[in-house]
């Protein structure tokens, strides 16, 4: 993992892309993300977190962690709406996903693979146990849950962002 | 003081979003008087601002898909297929469905009669009309199985209305929209239908777990439950009418969390991860739609004269038990009713046992104890009866001349059908 030193020249390279694009990225990743799983073919979908990987992608290239917190805030209250649970669950979990991907892209050259693999991991587990202390411990709800089914999400995730991450590269805006 | 919050404006927000949004997620969750949280469900008819909101955003992209998708598979199956085999397919289909549901309920009906429940006061609920929706989208998480469906309050749904397929149950309407429904699965965790073991008759909740099956839990381990039996509704649940199949039994697991309670893992019929299209109950009434009463009508008529012998066969079995029931209970039967009242086979060889003998009689001892122990010695028991009583006359008579015109006398009606049952030939029954 490549550590880069301060550099005030480091804010030049900061991701831009058209407004288009933050409005119907999030909006195709919560259709597909709602879609997809009913498909015979794609039924797996539903392990998997597309606005998740979404939001850590946008973080990442924005660096900026109020844009990052208020991306994660919108897509997490949306897809809480789509469920039949309490709205905010996952809304915090990626409001917190957003911030630390924002902070961390920061410091970190997050233009190479491995990185953004690696980030997607650790930031889906992070995402995964946030929800889990707040259903179970916070809010006292009933809820079961498989801790390898958290680890076969993150993997699944780092999967997507393998895939969905040089596609979405091509959308920014080049100077 | 400007440059600390300067410095830590990005961890300000983060913890002001977050404390707007604990806010927010504890205003829907309550804690009841048992010290358990749920969601608020205080007015389960309304629904939340955001959801409407969001699923007015995404819904019509997920129809333009759905709507996509499936006329790609319709262009394949109606014009390159064999298009008119595939509408005669579809009827069929269609009246194969609606057999099923009948059958079910017939079936569930006839049990139900055979037990006596009709005593309980069980008023049946039949399904009179259906509305057919298409399946056009799903949450995207398996935290929460839900799906949603293109048809809405416009439609005529409304929360809490069953949803079903021809082969069995897939859950209930959660929320109702205008033009589209949250449907909560049946294997979510937080669903909860109630269901009847078929032969065993043990009734359970059904639910999801984590891993997306469907169990009944809150079982007490018996060992009649094996794999393979079919579960169907119980109909308690004011949701599913009652006998609707739901799935079999799969497997069955001690529970973990309680000793002597066992979780039963179902099979679902309802192919619950891959729904295009389901039929949600929009009514239900305690007689049959006018349809299915022509329906069994016609299907009495044909059977005409078979359907009559088996309802005379039943009625013959029904007095059989009831003979039966009557020899076996001494105390049921009084030897000195009338001859008609009784109900006896005429082999019943009726012994009534001496009075003891007292041992120091005095005046309270009847006056003609002794002189009957003394006739008693002298001749069998049972003869006294045979000699004194109409009834043992009349069970004697029939046997003694199968077939002589003596069975038109009064009474004797009640002494020839149980030798009849005895013999095994039931009127009619063939």
């Amino acid at each position: 993992m490549n550590v880069l030193p301060y550099d005030p020249r480091h804010e030049l390279v900061i991701r831009r892309y058209p407004l288009q694009v933050y409005t119907l990225v999030p909006l195709a990743a919560l259709v597909l993300q709602a879609w997809l799983p009913l498909m015979h073919y794609t039924a797996y979908f539903a392990y998997v977190d597309l606005p998740l990987v979404v939001t850590i992608y946008f973080a990442l290239g924005r660096r900026s962690p109020v844009q990052g917190m208020l991306f994660g805030s919108v897509i997490g209250i949306m897809q809480d709406a789509l469920t039949h649970q309490a709205i905010g669950l996952n809304g915090i979990t990626k409001t917190v996903v957003g911030y630390l991907a924002a902070s961390v892209g920061v410091r970190i050259d997050e233009s190479s693979l491995l990185v953004r693999v690696m980030l997607s991991v650790i930031l889906s587990l992070l995402s995964s146990a946030m929800y889990i202390f707040i259903v179970v411990q916070l809010l006292g709800l009933e809820k079961q849950w498989v801790w390898w089914t958290e680890i076969l999400r993150g993997v699944g995730n780092a999967a997507l962002a393998l895939m969905l991450y040089p596609l979405l590269d091509r959308l920014q805006v080049r100077d | 003081m400007d440059s600390f919050f300067a410095r830590y404006r990005n961890l300000r927000v983060l913890l002001t979003l977050r404390a707007v949004q604990f806010i927010g997620l504890a205003t829907q969750v309550r804690r009841t008087s048992a010290g358990e949280s749920t969601l608020d469900t205080s007015d389960g008819k309304s629904v939340r601002l955001i959801r409407v909101w969001t699923a007015s955003v995404i819904t019509p992209f997920e129809r333009i898909l759905q709507g996509g998708t499936s006329g790609i598979s319709g262009l394949w199956t109606n014009y390159i297929g064999l298009r008119r085999e595939h509408d005669q397919n579809i009827e069929l289909q269609k009246t194969i469905d609606r057999m099923r549901l009948e059958e079910a309920a017939m079936l569930e009906d006839a049990r139900q009669g055979q037990r006596l429940q009709e005593q309980l006061g069980f008023q049946k609920q039949y399904i009179y009309h259906t509305q057919i929706a298409a399946v056009i989208g799903g949450s995207g998480t398996d935290h929460s199985r839900v799906i949603y469906i293109n048809k809405g309050s416009a439609d005529g749904l409304a929360h809490d209305m069953a949803v079903i397929v021809p082969n069995g149950i897939v859950g209930k309407i959660r929320e109702v929209f205008s033009h589209s429904s949250q449907v909560l699965v049946i294997n979510d965790q937080t669903s909860g239908a109630g269901v009847i073991l078929e032969t065993t008759r043990i009734r359970g909740i059904l639910r999801g777990n984590a891993n997306g099956q469907t169990q009944i839990i809150g079982v007490l381990a018996d060992n009649r439950i094996q794999p393979g039996e079919k579960v169907l509704t119980a109909g308690g649940d004011q949701i599913f009418p009652r006998g609707l199949p739901v799935g079999v039994v799969k497997k069955v697991v001690p529970d973990p969390d309680r000793d002597g309670f066992i979780d039963v893992y179902v099979d679902p019929y309802a192919p619950l991860n891959r729904i295009d299209e389901v039929q949600v109950i929009t009514s239900m009434q305690p007689v049959l739609p006018s349809d299915q009463q022509n329906d069994i009508a016609t299907s009495e008529a044909l059977k005409g004269p078979e359907a009559a012998a088996i309802r005379q066969h039943a009625i013959e079995e029904q007095k059989k038990a009831a003979a039966l029931l009557a020899e076996r209970l001494p105390g049921l039967t009084d030897p000195n009713a009338p001859p008609s009242d009784v109900p006896k086979p005429a082999d019943t060889d009726i012994r009534v046992p001496p009075p003891a003998r007292a041992l120091h009689p005095d005046r309270f001892s009847s006056e003609g104890a002794e002189t009957r122990n003394e006739n008693e010695s002298a001749a069998p028991a049972q003869t006294k009866p045979a000699a004194n009583s109409p009834t043992r006359q009349k069970t004697e008579k029939p046997a003694q001349k199968p077939g002589s015109g003596e069975t038109g006398k009064p009474g004797s009606d009640t002494t020839d059908k149980p030798k009849n049952d005895t013999t095994g030939t039931p009127k009619g029954g063939n």
